[in-house]
């Protein structure tokens, strides 16, 4: 089971509020490759994966991106503070108000709410790493698109960190997926599913 | 049952009440009935988590032994049983 802790992660003090920045931001709440889609990939998939290292790191990674979630989430609430009638009009954060107000609901930039065709549980071990991997390059490259649209330092800030965990994930997504390897016949990974088939240990 | 599972299904308990009466005690905060049901069951839930740690492996991150390896993956997870 999991407990809450009441603290952030990365420490988040953003003082200018800015709605329209926040309605980039929010992809990595609920867009494709945002990080409520990372928890639930990540955690759905350890109940079939037969090696504990492997259930080990996708249970780690699947919970520090719930604390993802919460940054993120934090984030838009200190981008969303305080804002008047007129402000909400000219930033284009309109759209978004009109339904939530300033309430944090995971939608994409583009304002397509979260949807968990987003996330892979393909229940064999090779293909779901794989695609844990892929899916920490794209969040990468949705913070590194996001770091170039940002100026306020307050914001770059935890953003940078969160890209560079993006990184971490995969590297150790690639350890995992090398521990999963060196368990299969090498001569044809793909001559059985460790997540289904019998296997014979080597 | 063996003393592993009785244990656990003691920290279960003690961790249930703990649920329970925080809930309870999120909207009745000063109910000083509630608050010492909660610091009776916390201490019980501390001592029975030191026990299963340091017999039977971690719960959490920080009760991971370090001593003899990293012990968090080479327990069962609960849905092994």
């Amino acid at each position: 089971m999991w407990i809450y802790e009441k603290k952030l992660e990365y420490p988040i003090n953003i003082k200018k509020p800015d709605p329209k920045l926040a309605q980039l931001i929010i992809s990595q709440l609920g867009g494709p490759d945002g990080e409520l889609g990372a928890s639930m990939r990540y955690l759905n998939q350890r109940y079939s994966m037969p090696y504990r290292q492997v259930t080990g790191v996708l249970t780690d990674i699947g919970t520090e991106e719930l604390a993802h979630l919460e940054m993120v989430a934090t984030i838009l609430s200190q981008l969303t503070r305080n804002l008047t009638p007129e402000e909400i009009e000219k930033s284009g954060f309109a759209t978004y108000f009109v339904d939530h107000t300033t309430g944090v609901y995971p939608v994409s930039a583009a304002g397509v709410p979260f949807d968990m065709k987003y996330i892979g549980v393909k229940g064999d071990a090779i293909a779901d790493l794989s695609e844990d991997m892929a899916a920490e390059q794209k969040a990468r490259v949705t913070y590194d698109n996001l770091i170039r649209l940002i100026d306020d330092p307050d914001v770059c800030d935890p953003i940078r960190f969160l890209r560079e965990r993006e990184v971490v994930h995969y590297q150790r997504f690639g350890d995992a997926l090398r521990v999963v390897q060196e368990q299969l016949d090498a001569r044809n990974f793909y001559g059985w599913n460790p997540e289904f088939d019998k296997v014979q240990k080597k | 049952m063996n003393e592993r599972q009785k244990l656990m299904q003691k920290i279960q308990a003690c961790c249930f009440v703990l649920t329970e009466t925080g809930l309870y005690l999120d909207t009745h905060p000063s109910c000083r009935k509630a608050l010492r049901y909660f610091e009776k069951y916390r201490r019980m839930r501390d001592e029975a988590v030191r026990q299963y740690e340091q017999r039977y492996g971690a719960l959490t991150y920080t009760g991971a032994d370090t001593a003899n390896g990293w012990n968090w993956v080479t327990e069962p997870f609960p849905w092994e049983a």
